[in-house]
This record gives structure tokens, sequence and C-alpha cells, in this order.
């Protein structure tokens, strides 16, 4: 790392620039037109100025103000290569000649409300050009050029990206990815090598444009800090199989590795056929506890994604969205996020509705399955009062609005599906397990007895949550309670996937959970997995947390025996494993051979951090010591201090059962 | 057929041996090693043992025990009563068909690592021992992380059954040995000149307890041995201030006679002068 890289890291770390921002109210509710939208995007702009914040910082665009606004849209991966190689007058170009193309008045009226919105972006960066022309030479130069024409550098490529981040967020858009750096920015890399610019060069501008990336990630609306969806996507096959791991890839992840901060956050694509060094040096990565990378195996996501009617080379083009919802950038609008089949919650009513009349384990598992699918009809149901809003600077960054001057998800884009979280399977497959053995099986507790011990939220019924809890628990690779798993995400795959949404797209599941793993699992009454009222879910697609699992292998296994690419929507197996297994290259080799080995397991995703208990226990009592201290949280890695204490707790939790 | 007590199955244990491992603990050792950070593995039999964190003080637990000589010895009651979750067996019996079968269904992620019996001292259950090696003869690689005390014959036939020995060395000089272990060395060199003379593969480690195993003295006998049987790579293990953490679960104090505060000396320079190549774990 280089002196001016150093500086400019300690400037971010030091916080000082929280300070020097001026307040501003925050901007409630998202207006729904695209007229509006341009309205608040000017006040906005009046309100938070471009700035630039120290000597050492080659990007700017930067906030001058505390200005947060609410959740608009977002969770897209936009095009910037595009916008990159037609700079903002070339792409005015295309819209003024879209307009002439059309007769539709509406449509001539949204693409004028783009062009409004580009000339905006343009002469708020004009005059932050002019302003700074005696503080950053290299910038200035820089603005000279983009963003009204193309960039021709890596460089001025990075500047022109952030300066879109800057200026999109500002328009309700929020947790934008920056998709495939790694491939759609090689055309610059290697242009600037063949220009003579050197490899340390480029890597220090690298290095400033991910710092760059962590200015103002506090500035985001009711979220815990970190959950900023900025995601980079590095490797993956193309079409005829190659892996495309590039230079650049690798020296994403060593800039990674050496600032460790927590943007951007990496994910890796990976199959069976990617080499093992690429396994090793993301191994390291890991290794820094940041919880990066994520891995996607594309082994798995691709022909899922086909499945779900995109096409194949789209398919090939996936990315991480935000946190882990696999999407397809510059052409897809998808919102994987769009609500959630709460299982613990879904099984648990049946149950208690259910149980008692049941005269079979198979008679409830039929129950089972029904109930999940209609759960699936009533989110289908919710799905149809979808209200969208219209963001016009958004769409010019979408592929096909441009042409069609329609709003992103009025038509614009090629892809509008939605997804819906699969929340807390393990925690309702080890209900329905619990209840197989010892209720039907072993007949050790009666149904009765079962179902009054939940109402009374186990309040003097230890013995039976002790049996409960002694159950076969997924994370031990024991097909009793894996198989009803399996059955579980069958039955929500069957009756979600590929049904029609009002947008002209499909739904979408997935494993995922968020935050629901926390929220949902607040109202959830006492499940029959042992779970007390109110206790939280796994996250995402794990063991649940009281599950002392049998290890790793075990784990791996469990949770790759049902066909992930049937519940695509996204959501990763999380292992904790401790640092201390990473203390040197034979324990980074080994464990680089276990991704690996999950990967060829069938594993749709994986997030792998690497964790020390003791050391959030004492971060938890004594922050002071610990201000640097990332940890993974559920698709976003965040500083430990930062966390609200539940998600901390949960974090601790977590980690008990490792040595 | 024997049924063996283990107290618990480790996969993924990286640094147990080549590969990737699942490593597998016996229960009862005849040595009681002052720094010993796996108590629960000396005392043969099952116990029953409770979390020291997360007691919400309840009193079911002690409501449910039976006092012995003084002590409270807490009852199967006990463990279904706590609202917690927090007491639960320690040690489980098991037949070595069921536990290979076990190991066996990793048999995919251990193709390049294996298994590996430890402890406790695994010598201490040795008929059940052999009988998992017979069963996994060809079929995965084994190895036996051992103190190298016991009958020499037993231990020969171990040669004959497991691929790979782990074998630390604690303490040169039979009376310290005897200080700080319980036990004399006099068998434990015996096996050990016997297993490098066979040319099985042998991983030395040496725990490095501070004041205790680091000392010059200590170190040089050592790496003398090492040079004179032909073993010139050995595995450091410095002492880890978490060694105590489970002596709470079992009712114990631990409190060693050495210093917890010193930091291990490494004493590279000794083994250099030896040729021994060393990486500390
Ligand atoms: S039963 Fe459990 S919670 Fe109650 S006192 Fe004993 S250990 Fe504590």
């Amino acid at each position: 790392m280089t002196d001016k890289t150093l500086n400019f890291l300690q400037f971010l770390k030091s916080g000082e620039y929280k300070k020097m921002r001026k307040h501003a109210e925050s901007f409630g509710e998202c207006p729904l037109t695209a007229e509006k939208h341009l309205e608040s995007f000017k006040t906005a702009l009046e309100l938070c100025r471009p700035v630039l914040f120290a000597e050492y910082d080659d990007f700017g665009f930067n906030r001058d103000s505390d200005l947060t606004m609410m959740w608009g849209s977002g969770n897209v991966t936009p095009n910037y290569l595009r916008i990159l190689n037609t700079g903002f007058d070339g792409v005015k170009e295309q819209i003024k000649q879209s307009i002439s193309n059309t007769h539709n008045i509406g449509r001539k009226k949204y693409g004028r409300m783009m062009l409004s919105c580009i000339d905006l972006c343009l002469d708020y960066s004009d005059r932050f050009r002019d302003e700074i022309k005696d503080k950053n030479d290299r910038l200035y130069k820089a603005l000279l050029k983009v963003p009204h024409g193309p960039a021709e550098s890596f460089y001025e490529a990075c500047v022109f990206i952030k300066l879109c981040i800057f200026f999109l967020r500002l328009i309700y858009t929020d947790h934008i990815g920056l998709g495939r750096f790694d491939q759609y920015m090689y055309g610059f890399f290697l242009a600037d090598k063949r220009r003579g610019v050197s490899c340390e060069e480029l890597f220090e501008t690298l290095e400033n444009f991910f710092i760059s990336l962590n200015f103002d990630t506090d500035l985001y609306w009711g979220m815990q800090q970190g959950d900023n969806g900025q995601s980079m996507v590095l490797g993956g096959f193309d079409v005829d199989g190659n892996y495309l791991y590039n230079e650049l890839s690798e020296m994403c992840m060593k800039a990674s590795l050496e600032l460790c901060i927590i943007d951007p956050k990496i994910n890796l694509r990976v199959g069976k056929n990617t080499p093992e060094e690429v396994f090793e040096s993301a191994t390291l990565l890991t290794k820094q506890g940041l919880g990066f990378p994520q891995y996607c195996n594309d082994d798995v996501v691709i022909p899922g994604l086909i499945k779900l009617g995109y096409d194949k080379h789209d398919a090939y083009d996936y990315v991480v969205a935000a946190c882990w919802e696999f999407i397809v950038p510059n052409c897809g609008a998808d919102t994987p996020n769009y609500h959630l089949l709460d299982f613990p919650l879904v099984i648990g009513n049946m149950i208690k509705n259910e149980l008692c009349e049941s005269k079979s384990f198979d008679e409830l598992m039929e129950k089972a399955r029904l109930a999940v699918a209609n759960e699936c009809e009533r989110l289908l149901e919710l799905g149809k009062i979808v209200v969208r809003v219209e963001n016009p600077l958004l769409s010019v960054f979408m592929d096909g609005c441009i042409e069609s001057l329609l709003d992103t998800w009025s038509g614009g884009t090629k892809y509008r599906n939605l997804g819906s979280h699969g929340v807390g399977i393990s925690s309702a497959a080890d209900a329905l397990a619990a209840i197989k053995k010892n209720v039907f099986d072993e007949k050790t507790i009666s149904a009765q007895q079962l179902t009054d011990a939940l109402e009374m939220n186990f309040e003097g019924c230890e013995e039976i949550r002790n049996l409960l809890l002694d159950s076969p628990k997924m994370g031990n690779n024991d097909a009793y309670v894996d198989s009803i798993a399996s059955e579980l995400m069958a039955s929500f795959s069957k009756h979600f996937n590929n049904k029609p949404n009002i947008f002209g797209g499909i739904w979408r599941a997935g494993t995922g959970s968020a935050q629901n793993y926390v929220y949902a699992s607040k109202t959830c009454p006492a499940t029959a997995d042992g779970r007390r009222s109110g206790q939280p879910y796994p996250s995402s697609f794990s063991p649940s947390l009281e599950t002392k699992s049998a290890g790793l292998l075990s784990v791996i296994q469990s949770f790759t025996k049902y066909d992930l690419s049937d519940i695509i929507n996204g959501g990763p197996l999380t292992i904790e494993i401790h640092d201390s297994v990473l203390r040197n290259d034979i324990g980074i080799k080994k464990t680089a051979q276990l991704v690996k080995k999950y990967i060829e397991f069938g594993g749709h995703q994986l997030q792998l951090n690497s964790v020390n208990r003791e050391k959030l226990i004492d971060a938890q009592k004594h922050p002071e010591n610990h201000k640097n201290l990332i940890v993974r949280v559920w698709g976003w890695s965040g500083y430990f201090n930062e966390l609200d204490v539940e998600f901390q707790d949960h974090i601790i939790k977590r980690c008990e059962y490792i040595i | 057929m024997v049924k063996g007590c283990i107290f618990s199955i480790e996969e993924f244990s990286v640094y147990d041996g080549p590969g990737i491992r699942s490593t597998v603990f016996l229960k009862g050792c005849p040595l009681s090693c002052e720094w010993c950070h796996n108590p629960e593995g000396q005392d043969a039999g099952i116990q029953i043992v409770k979390s020291p964190n997360g007691c919400v003080g309840c009193g079911a637990c002690f409501e449910n025990a039976v006092q012995e000589n003084g002590k409270t010895v807490f009852m199967e009651r006990s463990i279904k009563k706590c609202p917690m979750k927090l007491l639960r067996y320690c040690g489980k019996m098991t037949e070595s068909t069921e536990l290979c079968s076990k190991l066996l269904a990793n048999r995919e992620f251990l193709s390049d690592g294996g298994v590996t019996f430890s402890g406790g001292e695994p010598f201490f259950q040795s008929g059940f021992l052999f009988e998992c090696l017979e069963q996994l003869k060809g079929k995965m690689h084994t190895a036996i992380q051992t103190s190298g005390f016991c009958e020499s014959a037993v231990f020969a036939r171990a040669t004959e059954l497991a691929d790979h020995f782990l074998f630390d060395l604690k303490l040169f000089d039979e009376a310290q040995h005897i200080k700080y272990t319980g036990v004399s060395n006099r068998l434990i060199l015996e096996n050990f000149r016997f297993l490098a003379k066979s040319g099985k593969d042998l991983t030395v480690r040496i725990p490095l307890i501070p004041g205790v195993t680091d000392t010059y003295e200590n170190i040089d006998g050592l790496c003398r041995l090492m040079s004179e049987s032909g073993i010139y790579y050995a595995e450091l293990m410095p002492y880890n201030k978490m060694a105590g953490g489970k002596y709470k679960l079992l009712g114990k104090t631990y409190s060693p006679s050495f210093d917890e505060t010193l930091t291990p000396d490494i004493r590279a320079d000794i083994f250099e002068k030896y040729c021994i190549k060393i990486l500390v774990l």
C-alpha cells in the first residue's frame, strides 16, 4: 500500500469526515412518480453537494451533509459499462433520438425527465470540477472528460462510477451493486497497461477507489451500518466453460485483503472447475475476518436461473444484487426481496391446528406441504398489490429503457421478476422431525402435551423441551430431518417458482432471510424444535442456533442434499470457523479444499466467516478496545460496535459451537 | 466386540495429520499433565458436565442431584430438568462398527486426509482402538495422536495397523516427567525409538509450556533424542491461555504451578542446531 493510500485509509478510519458534514433533514416517504423523483432530486442536490474530503482523495463525490432518504428503488445492478463507454452527452443524444422516434406523449415526457436528470448530474459535476480545480489536478483533469464524454482510462472509469453512485443515491436509489467489476473494467485496465501504466499505479487507483466507496455508508435510511448493497462480483464461467478470473480479479481480492474495510463486499463466482489457487487466495481473504468473499456456485446458480426462464447468456452473466440475491445485471430489474415465507410460523400454525387430529406423521407431513402451498398462494395474492416507483435516472442505466422510454419497472427492462425469502427452513424441518420422533415414532410426548407445551412457551415443560432439543436436527447429515427440509423446499418452489407477477415477470423462491431472522422471529410463538417464543431463527440457510451439529462436514452434507438450483433466489449457508484454523498455510489450504468440496456437493452459496468468540464477547464488553472489529452480519459486513445488540448476540451465539 | 467411550468427534480438523481429517476423541488417560486442555478426556467413564454460561439459577439441577462424599453428583434428571439445557453427558458408549460407518460416511471429504484417534490417550482403550483400525484399514488413512504411554507389545501392534503417528514429546528428564504428568517417560521413550526405527510416518509434537518444557535443557534433550532417532521435523504447540477453559465444565479448578502469563520460548536456535525443521501451530 502506498503512503497516499495509507493516508486516505487513515482519514477514513478516523471518522473525521463525519464531523465535516452539515445537517440536513431526512427525506421521508419515497414519491411514486417520475416528476416527483425529479423534483426531490433537485432539492437533494441542493442539500447535499458533492465534496472532496482530503487532498489524497482522488475521487471526491462524497456528501457535504448528513442527508438520508427513505428506501425507494434498488437492488439492481446498473449497466455502468454502457454509460462509461458512451458518456452522458452521448446518452443524451440517444434519449433525444428515442424521443423523436416516438409519438407517445407519455414516453416523450419520460424521456425528457431522463434528460433533466442527466443535466442535473452534469451541472453539479461541472461545478464540482471547477471547485476542485486547485485542489486535485488529477481529478480535475478526469472531470474535464467524464461524465460528459466516455471514460478512457481505468482511473476515469472509476471516477465515473463513483459519480454515478453519488447521484443515483440522491434519487432514492439504494443497494446498487457494482456487478462484475473485474469483467467490465478489464478493458480499461488492459488499455492502461498497454499505454505503459504500471501495475503499482493501477493498484493504487483501485485501492483508493475502494476506500472512497466507504464514505457515506452510514447515510442509509434505517439500516444497520454496512447494509448498503455495494457488492462486487469477481470471477465466473463463460458459456464456453472458461473461468474468467483475470489480473484485475486478483487485484480486487488483494486490495480487499489489504484494506480491511467493509466496502465493496466481495463475492466470488466459482464452480467445480475453478482452480485451487483461486480458492486459496480467497481463503486468505476469509482469514481477514470480514466475511469476504461470499462464494456463489455457477454450477448450480446458472442452471437454476435458466429454469426460471432467463436467457442462457444472461444467466451466465449473473451477479449478486446487494447481499446474496442472484440477479442479472443491466437488463434485470428483479426484486428478489419482495416478501418472505416464514417457515417456522407457517408450520407452527399448522401444528397447532392439526397435530392432535393427525393419526400418522405422513398425514401431518401432507398437511405441512399443503400449508406451504397455501402460504405461497397467499403471498402471490399479496404480490398483486405492488406499488412501483418511477425513477428516471436509474432507468438511464438499465438496458432497454432508453430505447423504449419506459421506466425500469414499467416494461423498460427485460426481466422484472419478484422473489421471496424462505426464512427459517431448518427450524421448521427440525420442528417436524422432533414431532416425528417424539410423538409418532417413540411416543415419548403426546400430541396434546406438545401443543400445550408450545402454548405455554415451554414454561414448566423443561423435560419436553429438552426432548425436542435432543431430536434430529438439520446440520448433522441425518436423512431423518434433511428429507423433511427437502420436502418443504420442494413444496415452496413448486407452488411459487415461475408463477406470473403483475410486472409481466415471474416469482422466484429462495433460501434467504435478510434481517428477518431477527425481526420475523420476534413475533413467532414457541416452535416444536424447542425454540422459545421470540428467539431468533437461523440466518438464511443455516442450522438452527440451538443445534450442536456434528461438524462442518455434516453441515455441508445436510445443506446440499436438496437440488438448490430449484430455489435460487439466493440465501447462503453460513459457516463459522475459528480464526485459529487459518493461522498458517496448512489451515488455509485445507479450508480452501473444504470450500471446493462444498461446491462439488452442489451448494449454491456459501458464507464462510472466520471468527473468535472470545474476541466478540470482549468487544461487547469493551467496545473501545475493538473499534475496527468487522463481522459478517447477513449479506454484508459491518463494524461489530455499530450493530444493534440483538445482532451482536446472534453472531456470538452462532459461534458457540465451534472450537 | 468391545464398546468404546468417546467424548467428541471433530469434523474438519486441520492440524491432526495430513489432509482434511475427522478426529475422534477417546476417553481415559493414564497421564495427568498439568496443562491438559482436554480434562474431560482424563476420566475413563461417562460424566455429566454443566456449562457455566447462561445459568438462570433456578436450582433444578441441584434438586435432582445426589451427594456423594460431600460432593454434588448430577443425575440424568438434572439434565432433563435444566430449562437452559446446560447439562449434558460427556462420553458416549459406541461400538466400533457404528463409529466406523459414521466416519466412512464422510469419505468423500476425507479422501486426501482421514481419521485421527486422539483423546485422552487412545491406547487407554486399545481393544476398541484396534477394532476401529482393523475396520478402516485399506478404506481410510488413519492416524493416532498419542502420549506414547502404553505397553510395548500394544504399541507394536498399533504400528502395524495405523498409517501415521502424532507423537507427543513433553519432557526428556524422567523426574520432571513424573512431576508434571504423573508418570515416568521410560516407556514413552522406548516406544518412540521403536516407532522411529519402524519407518512409520511420524510427526513429533512438543507442547511448549512456559518454564516447564520450553527450557534449554529440555528442548536440547528432545532434539538430541530426535536426531539420534533420525527424525528431523517437529510441530510445536505453544501454551494457550485457553487451556483451562473446560475445567469449570467438570466442576474442577485449573491451577497450574507454572506461570501462565509467560510467553513460551520457541527455541528455534536449538532446533536449527540439530537441523530439525519446525512448524509452530
Ligand atoms: S438447572 Fe440449569 S439453569 Fe437451573 S441452576 Fe441448574 S444449570 Fe442453572
